[in-house]
């Protein structure tokens, strides 16, 4: 006999919602419902005075060539940092497939920088590479690099790309591993028996199975390196010098904080926001469909 | 020992009881006072709160760090919106220009002291600092606290190797150059000079100690009107020589803000123009011999050097509807407390800010503590006693901190190579002209 619990009442349901929904809609709606209605106003930072523009922040933002500099600069580096966090994880997932003695070991030393603050991550980082005192620069420097992030604009990219797609990387590892242990051990065996060598085998079978996983992880690292890249761009450069790190996000924070020029800003989030509904849609709709086996 | 013990906690005991007792029969008046200092700065300024809060029990003082000052004053501003600002709050010198634009939002501090019927002279205060942050008709918008200004501090260890003289600093930039470019040629340290704060000194103290104007209404004191016009060549030709320097490390770029203080400190770099404020921190950390000397000028300028102008911050105090003219009584009370003069001596031996007010001022020479520490004399030297002109009073502009920003991104675009020195210049004037124009079309309007 089948047991089901049935509520006559219509209010529970909401009641048992009514937190969740409490905390998206003070945290997530109101936000951006206020973005949005900033977006449109002129005002100066006390809001002393306030006066209803229309679109005119956003023909500003938009007509602004450092603003499209910016843009093009944030799409550079978000696809860098997918790269440059995909292929390490691809290729530590599939060597920690491998290993049989210590497998969870060696597994959790990799997942492990996933639980580092991206700050701290991105202070981790500053410190290596830091011209006056850091070790690492201080080898390179040993080597006749001239390594400078603080004046060069390149040395400054890296260095960031290189602390955002790091603690990515475990990230990434994690979904490849599962999705190693979901590919059928027979197909691999079949091929064994035909005589693939193992390198066929990885991109006849291995890679092309992985491909909802890959895309997946493409769509997350670059969202990721959207938005979630503040902390190491802020701890790390300042989006400097010279604006060779400012990405989209930075922007938003360094008009609205530092400049308090609050129409800007929001019309900045705004379009951010746009952005990332394009991206999930793309995600949902696109990747999810289309990728098959 | 054990009885002693005993007895001194029964004591404690029963005067933190009365202390309770008393405060439950009027409860004190909460003032909330924001910092932008972290550090030793911040830990002195907190023990001066707590110390007010023990003399008198009619005000409680809250003394709370928020944050650097950006971030400081973001949140000041979202507490205004939402009718609850701080009562004091510790603004850095840049954001002073925008402080004033938001003519309902602050009450200037001779006005403070005026309602709560107090005495308060702004001729107390040094003048550089009265200047800064005063209005024509000399009465203060914010009371000077934190005073400091640029100086040279280089590394006398590195002069020996190289086989400079140790006791004679570089007074002139060509001096600099020369002993920079000597350091480098004999090897005695990787970087010859570098430089914090790249716009305040390299821009504001630099038009100070030539006596030439960066912007037009008296460096933005006389109105909102001013515009930027630091086009005088001798800015172009400051760019350039660092540039130049670049080249071979007798300059390297270390940053902005006080990033390149590690650089001294660590040895790297011999020579850095620094913030005064700066002292304290060498005396602790720096692990070798250094001397400090007022900031190079160029020789080639009319009547140079002048004095040099105030950096540091000052207290603002808020306006909010909900105001009690109790608790501006209060704000008046910890204001003259802060600036009285144990706390202000006590405050510039402490953190090596200067004193900003005559009175510590004559109180430190008087007790010798110049003559013994003849390091902290330079700065107080170059700013109060420094020949004063038409252009080295201050500077008030909005947006300054953004328009800093602007002069810093041009800069370091020259020392990457990607412009020239005068195209840095015309650069920063155009995008921060522009910005004072969006500025003057927002605060016009209140």
């Amino acid at each position: 006999m089948q047991r089901r619990v049935i509520f006559n009442e219509k209010l529970l349901p909401y009641l048992l919602l009514a937190p969740q929904l409490a905390v998206t809609l003070i945290f997530f709606f109101w936000p951006a419902g206020q973005a949005i209605h900033m977006s449109v106003l002129s005002q100066d930072a006390f809001g002393q005075s306030v006066t209803f523009v229309g679109l005119d922040n956003f023909k500003e933002v938009l007509g602004d060539a450092d603003y499209v500099k910016t843009l093009w600069r944030t799409v550079l580096f978000s696809s860098a940092v997918a790269v440059t966090a995909l292929f390490p994880a691809l290729l530590f997932a599939v060597m920690a497939e491998r290993v049989i003695r210590g497998a969870t070991f060696y597994r959790t030393v990799l997942v492990l920088p996933y639980a580092i603050a991206p700050a701290v991550a991105g202070v981790l980082w500053l410190f290596m590479f830091s011209p006056s005192i850091g070790i690492v620069a201080y080898g390179l420097k040993k080597l006749g690099i001239d390594w400078n992030p603080k004046l060069d604009g390149s040395d400054a990219m890296i260095l960031v790309i290189m602390a955002a797609a790091w603690k990515q990387i475990s990230y990434n590892f994690l979904f490849f591993l599962a999705g190693l242990q979901s590919i059928p051990k027979a197909l691999l065996e079949a091929a064994s028996i035909d005589g693939a060598s193992e390198w066929k085998k990885f991109w006849t079978i291995t890679f092309p199975l992985l491909s909802p996983t890959t895309f997946f992880l493409l769509v997350v690292n670059i969202v990721y390196a959207f938005f979630d890249t503040f902390g190491i761009i802020d701890a790390v450069t300042n989006g400097g010098p010279a604006k060779a790190t400012e990405v989209l996000v930075y922007k938003v924070y360094y008009d609205g904080v530092h400049s308090l020029n609050l129409g800007s800003s929001s019309a900045q989030s705004v379009i951010l926001m746009a952005i990332v509904i394009v991206l999930t849609a793309v995600q949902f709709r696109y990747v999810e469909r289309k990728v098959h086996y | 020992m054990k009885m002693i013990r005993k007895a001194l906690a029964v004591a404690i005991a029963g005067t933190a009881l009365l202390a309770g007792t008393a405060s439950a029969q009027n409860k004190p008046i909460e003032i909330q006072m924001w910092m932008g200092l972290t550090g030793l700065g911040g830990e002195t300024l907190t023990k001066y709160g707590e110390e007010f809060n023990k003399m008198q029990n009619e005000y409680k003082v809250v003394v709370s760090f928020k944050g650097q000052y950006p971030e400081q004053r973001a949140a000041a501003v979202a507490a205004f919106r939402a009718g609850n600002p701080p009562h004091i709050m510790q603004m850095f010198d840049a954001g002073s220009g925008d402080m004033m634009g938001a003519s309902k939002a602050i009450v200037p501090v001779s006005e403070v002291f005026k309602r709560a019927g107090m005495q308060f002279n702004p001729g107390d205060f040094i003048a550089p600092a009265r200047g800064y942050y005063g209005l024509k008709d000399g009465s203060l918008l914010s009371m000077p606290f934190n005073v400091s200004t640029s100086v040279l501090f280089y590394n006398k260890d590195v002069f020996k190797k190289a086989g400079l003289d140790a006791n004679k600093p570089p007074a002139t930039w060509p001096e600099l150059i020369a002993a920079a470019k000597k350091i480098r040629s004999t090897n005695a340290a990787n970087c010859g000079f570098t430089t914090t704060w790249l716009a305040w000194i390299q821009l504001e103290q630099l038009g100070a100690r030539h006596n030439l104007p960066i912007g037009t209404q008296a460096n933005g004191r006389g109105g909102l009107n001013a515009e930027l016009n630091f086009s005088n060549p001798l800015f172009v030709k400051q760019v350039q020589t660092l540039v130049d320097m670049q080249k071979d490390k007798s300059f390297d770029y270390k940053g902005r803000s006080n990033d390149a203080s590690a650089s001294f400190q660590s040895g790297e770099c011999a020579m850095i123009t620094q913030s005064s404020g700066a002292y304290g921190g060498y005396v602790r950390d720096a692990k070798f011999d250094w001397g400090v000397a007022p900031v190079p000028y160029w020789p080639e300028v009319k009547g140079a050097p002048y004095a040099t102008t105030v950096g540091g911050a000052s207290l603002w105090v808020f306006n909010a509807p909900n105001r009690s003219a109790a608790e501006f009584k209060g704000v008046a009370k910890f204001l003259d407390y802060l600036k009285s003069t144990p706390v202000m001596t006590d405050w510039a031996k402490t953190t090596g800010f200067l004193p900003a007010t005559n009175a510590a001022f004559k109180y430190l020479t008087d007790e010798g503590y110049y003559a013994q520490n003849p390091k902290t004399a330079v700065a107080i030297g170059t700013l109060a006693n420094g020949k004063q002109g038409e252009h080295t009073g201050g500077y008030r502009f909005g947006r300054w901190t953004e328009i800093r920003d602007y002069y810093h991104e041009e800069v370091e675009k020259a020392l990457q190579g990607k412009q020239s020195a005068k195209e840095a210049i015309d650069n920063s004037i155009k995008r921060g002209n522009a910005a004072l124009r969006a500025f003057e079309k927002t605060a016009a309007t209140n």
